[in-house]
C-alpha cells in the first residue's frame, strides 16, 4: 500500500485507504469518488495533481494526494 | 419563504430587504413572492446542465457555463404542466446532503424547508455511478424524486449505454434520459413531472413564519 | 419508498437509536422539515453542522456519546463507512445499467486538455489568453478603440445637442446644470456610463463567457494553486478574483463557493483592494496606453500589492488555505448562443447597477454645487490631492472615487483629454483609485456576505492605505526625479 503521491505511473490503481480523520477532507473525497474500492489513476503531477476516477477527472493538491493510499491490486474490500 | 439566504445568513434578508429603495440595491436573482400552485427543485451535482434544463423547462435564463460552482443562488421560474402553473427552481450544484461550501448549503437547506411535488435529480449519464450515490440519499429522505440522466449525446458521443428500464426497476422512481443542451427527452421530462403532480395530492404548504 | 441501503451493524443500531429519540420528541423541532427522519438521523450521525447547532445542548450530549460508541466499533471514520455503502450501492446500480460497448478515443478536446494543464505549454498558454484576451481585446480594443469612438460621438454629437435642446426648454441655468453641461446627469452621467464603461466591460464580459463556457478555468485553477496558496487562498479562489476583473460585487457573491471561512475573507479583501472591475482597469489601461513606464509601473504595484497583503493576510490570519480540489469536466466547444445571452444579461446587470449610480452622482454633485457643500468637501479634500502631488482639480475625482472607483478613472480621463495631468500624476491617481473600494455595491455585498463588522474594517483599513501608497510613491518618484 502506497500513498497515491508516490506513484510514479499513471496506471489506474485501486483505492485502498484514505489516512485522514479530517470530515472536510473525507467529504471532498467522497464527492469525486476517491473511495476504497474504486479505481484511480494519475495524469499529471506539476503544478497541481491530475487524477482521473473512472470518467472523472479532477485536480487535486499534494496534501489531498498524500493521503490516499493505492494498491496495485485490488483487495478484497474488508479492510 | 422566498429568500433562501435567510437559512444561511440571519438577518441578512432583512437588510437587504431595506436598502431596496437605494438606487444601487443590488438585484440578482431576486425571487418573486409566494408560490401558490405544486413546486418542483432541480438538484443535483455541480455542472451537470440543471441550469440549461431550468431554462428549457421555464424559459427564463440563468448563467450557464462550464465549470462547477455557476449557480451561486437560487432561482425561481415558472411553466406550465396541463395547465397548471407550476413553479421550478434551479439550485446550486450539490455533491450530497451534507454540505462542503456554503453554496452548497443552500440546496440542502431549500429541499429541507419546502415542500416539493418533485424533485429533478440531475445527473451527468458519464458519471452515473457516482452521481446515484446522491439520488440514494435524496431517496432516503423520502423525498419524490425523478431522475433525470443528462448529457446523453455526450454519452454516446463516448460510447456508453443507458438502459433505462434496468434504472427504472432498480431505483424504483422515473427515469428520463435526456440532454438538455440539444433539447432531448425534455418533453418526455414533462409528461413525467405531469404523471408524478397528477399522482399525488398537492403538498400541503408548512406554515412559515 | 422500496429502497433501502443497508449500512455496517453499529451504524443501523445508532440510526435505530436516533430514530427512537426522534419519535420521542426530538423530531418536533424539526416539524417542519421535509426529511425523513432516517435521512436525518444519518445526518446527525455525521455530525451535520447546522442541525447540530439546532439540537439543545442535553441532546448533542446523548448525541455525542452514541457517535463515540458506534465509532469504537468501526476501523474508520463513520462519515467514509456511510459514504462508502452509497458508493458501492451506486456503482453495483452503474454496473448494471451502464455499458460501454464501443469505447470511443476522445477527440480534440482531449490533447488541448493536455496541453492547456502541461506546465511546458500550459503557462505559455495562460499568458497568450491574459495577453490577447485581456489586453489586446479588452484593454486596446474595448477600452481604446470602442470607447474613443463612442466618447468622440457623445461629445460630438449628443452633448452640443443636449446643452442646446435644455437651454432652450428649460429657462434657469442653475436647472439646465442638472441635466446637461459639465456635470449633467445626460452630459456626464449616462456619458459616463455608456461611452466609457460599458465598452470595456461588454468586450470583458464577452471573454470571459467565452472562457468560461469552453471550460478553461478551472484548468487556470489549477495552474495558479499553488501561487494562490502563498496568498492564503487555493487555485477555487482563481475563478472569482478572475471575475473580479469583470464586476468586484459579482465576484464577492461568487466567493461563496470557497470552502472556509478564512478563505471567503481573504478573497473578499483582496477582491475590494487590489483587483480593479473591467470599468476601471479598463479606463486606467486606455488613459496609460501612451506612457507605458506608467502602464507597467501601475500593474506592477497592483500585482505586488495584491501577493503582498495575500502573503500577510496569511502569515496573519490563524488557519491555513483550504485543500484544493476541483472537478475538471471535458473541454467543450463555447455555445454561440450562451455566450451572447450570458454576455448580455451580465452588461445588463450592470449597467442597471451603475446608470442609476451615475445619474444620482450627478444629481448629489447638482445638489452640492448648489448648496455649496460640494465645494466645501472639496476644499476639504484639496489638500489630500495636493498631498499626493496631485493638482487640485483631482480633488473632485477622488470624491468620486469614494462612489465607484470607475466614476473616479472616468473622471481621470476627462481631465486627461484635457491635458491637464503629467505622467507621474495620472500614475498617482490610477494607483490610489484601483486601490479604493470598487463601489457602494460592493460595499452593500460585502455587509451582505461578510457582516459589517468585517466590512468597516475593511473599508478603514482599505481608504487609508491607498492614501498611503500614493504618498509613498509620490514621494518615492520626487526623491528619485522619476519623471513618466
Ligand atoms: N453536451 C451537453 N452539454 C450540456 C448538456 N447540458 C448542459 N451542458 C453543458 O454543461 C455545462 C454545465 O451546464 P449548467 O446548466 O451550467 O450546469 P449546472 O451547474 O448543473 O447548472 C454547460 O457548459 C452546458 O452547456 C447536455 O445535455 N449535453
Ligand atoms: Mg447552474
Amino acid at each position: 500500500m502506497n500513498a497515491l503521491s508516490t506513484i510514479r505511473s499513471s496506471d489506474p490503481h485501486w483505492i485502498a485507504h484514505l489516512e485522514t480523520q479530517d470530515d472536510a477532507m473525507l467529504r471532498k473525497l467522497t464527492a469525486l469518488g476517491i473511495l476504497p474500492g474504486n479505481q484511480i489513476a494519475i495524469e499529471q503531477r506539476f503544478p497541481s495533481y491530475i487524477v482521473s476516477i473512472g470518467r472523472t477527472r479532477a485536480a487535486l493538491d499534494r496534501e489531498t494526494v498524500q493521503c490516499i493510499f493505492v494498491t496495485r491490486e485490488q483487495h478484497p474490500t474488508t479492510a | 419563504m422566498d429568500c433562501h439566504q435567510c437559512h444561511q445568513n440571519n438577518g441578512s434578508c432583512g437588510s437587504k430587504r431595506s436598502l431596496r429603495w437605494l438606487p444601487f440595491g443590488e438585484n440578482f436573482n431576486r425571487l418573486p413572492i409566494e408560490p401558490s400552485g405544486p413546486q418542483i427543485a432541480l438538484v443535483g451535482m455541480p455542472n451537470v446542465g440543471k441550469s440549461v434544463l431550468f431554462h428549457a423547462l421555464t424559459g427564463t435564463y440563468v448563467t450557464v457555463s462550464n465549470y462547477p460552482g455557476t449557480t451561486v443562488e437560487v432561482t425561481r421560474g415558472a411553466m406550465t404542466l396541463d395547465d397548471r402553473a407550476v413553479s421550478v427552481i434551479d439550485t446550486p450544484g450539490m455533491y450530497s446532503l451534507l454540505p462542503i461550501s456554503e453554496e452548497e448549503r443552500v440546496a440542502r437547506d431549500l429541499l429541507m424547508s419546502e415542500p416539493f411535488g418533485a424533485i429533478v435529480h440531475v445527473l451527468d449519464a458519464k458519471n452515473l455511478g457516482r452521481m446515484l450515490a446522491l439520488t440514494v440519499q435524496l431517496l432516503e429522505a423520502e423525498l419524490p424524486v425523478i431522475v433525470a440522466v443528462n448529457m446523453m449525446d455526450e454519452a454516446q458521443r463516448w460510447g456508453l449505454t443507458i438502459d433505462r428500464e434496468a434504472l427504472i426497476e432498480k431505483l424504483g422512481v422515473p427515469v428520463v434520459l435526456m440532454a438538455a443542451a440539444r433539447n432531448w427527452g425534455v418533453d418526455q421530462l414533462r409528461e413525467t413531472l405531469a404523471d408524478r403532480l397528477a399522482s399525488t395530492p398537492a403538498p400541503v404548504l408548512a406554515a412559515v413564519g | 419508498m422500496s429502497l433501502t441501503i443497508q449500512y455496517l451493524e453499529p451504524i443501523e443500531v445508532a440510526i435505530a437509536q436516533i430514530e427512537t429519540w426522534w419519535r420521542s420528541g426530538w423530531g418536533q423541532d424539526f416539524a417542519d422539515r421535509h426529511l425523513s427522519s432516517r435521512s436525518f438521523a444519518l445526518l446527525l450521525l455525521q455530525k451535520d453542522p447546522n442541525l447540530w447547532e439546532q439540537l439543545p445542548g442535553d441532546r448533542q450530549q446523548d448525541l455525542e456519546q452514541l457517535i463515540a460508541t458506534t465509532q469504537a466499533q468501526l476501523n474508520r471514520p463513520i462519515s467514509l463507512e456511510i459514504a462508502q455503502a452509497r458508493q458501492g450501492f451506486a456503482q453495483a446500480i452503474e454496473q448494471n445499467t451502464l455499458a460501454e460497448p464501443n469505447p470511443s478515443q476522445r477527440r480534440w478536446g482531449e490533447r488541448i486538455h493536455k496541453l492547456t494543464v502541461n506546465p511546458i505549454s500550459g503557462f505559455p498558454i495562460l499568458v497568450l489568453v491574459l495577453y490577447w484576451g485581456v489586453y489586446k481585446f479588452v484593454g486596446e480594443f474595448g477600452a481604446g478603440e470602442l470607447v474613443d469612438r463612442i466618447e468622440t460621438f457623445f461629445e460630438g454629437q449628443i452633448n452640443p445637442v443636449v446643452n442646446h435642446v435644455t437651454e432652450q426648454v428649460i429657462p434657469w441655468p442653475a436647472l439646465q446644470d442638472l441635466f446637461a453641461h459639465d456635470y449633467g446627469i445626460i452630459t456626464l452621467g449616462i456619458r459616463y456610463a455608456t461611452a466609457i464603461v460599458l465598452p470595456v466591460v461588454a468586450t470583458y464580459f464577452l471573454m470571459f463567457s467565452l472562457l468560461e463556457d469552453s471550460g478553461y478555468l478551472p484548468r487556470l485553477s489549477l495552474m495558479l494553486d499553488r501561487l494562490f496558496k502563498a496568498i492564503g487562498l487555493s487555485g477555487r479562489a482563481v475563478i472569482p478574483i478572475v471575475l473580479g476583473l469583470g464586476c468586484d460585487t459579482m465576484a464577492t457573491i461568487v466567493t461563496r463557493t470557497l470552502e472556509t471561512k478564512r478563505e471567503r475573507l481573504i478573497a473578499t479583501f483582496l477582491l475590494s483592494l487590489a483587483i480593479p472591475c473591467a470599468a476601471q482597469w479598463g479606463v486606467i489601461l486606455g488613459l496609460l496606453a501612451q506612457r507605458p513606464a506608467a502602464l507597467v509601473t501601475w500593474a506592477g504595484l497592483i500585482v505586488g500589492i495584491f501577493l503582498l497583503a495575500g502573503f500577510l493576510i496569511d502569515k496573519f490570519l490563524p488557519g491555513s488555505a483550504a485543500q484544493f480540489y476541483i472537478e475538471l469536466p471535458p473541454l467543450r466547444l463555447p455555445k454561440i448562443r450562451n455566450v451572447i445571452t450570458k454576455t448580455w444579461v451580465r452588461m445588463k446587470w450592470y449597467f442597471w447597477e451603475v446608470l442609476p449610480l451615475f445619474i444620482w452622482a450627478s444629481a448629489i454633485i447638482w445638489v452640492g454645487r448648489l448648496t455649496g457643500i460640494f465645494d466645501w468637501l472639496i476644499s476639504g479634500i484639496e489638500p489630500i490631492a495636493l498631498g499626493l502631488g496631485l493638482p487640485k482639480e483631482t480633488a473632485p475625482i477622488l470624491l468620486y472615487g469614494f462612489f465607484r472607483r470607475d466614476y473616479g478613472a472616468a473622471g481621470l480621463f476627462d481631465l486627461q483629454q484635457g491635458g491637464q495631468l503629467t505622467g507621474d500624476q495620472l500614475l498617482i491617481s490610477a494607483v490610489v483609485l484601483t486601490l479604493f473600494l470598487p463601489c457602494i455595491a460592493q460595499l452593500q455585498m460585502i455587509i451582505k456576505e461578510r457582516g459589517v463588522k468585517t466590512a468597516l474594517l475593511m473599508v478603514s483599513f482599505i481608504f487609508p492605505f491607498a492614501l498611503a501608497v500614493g504618498y509613498v510613491l509620490n514621494w518615492g518618484l520626487n526623491l528619485f526625479h522619476i519623471a513618466l
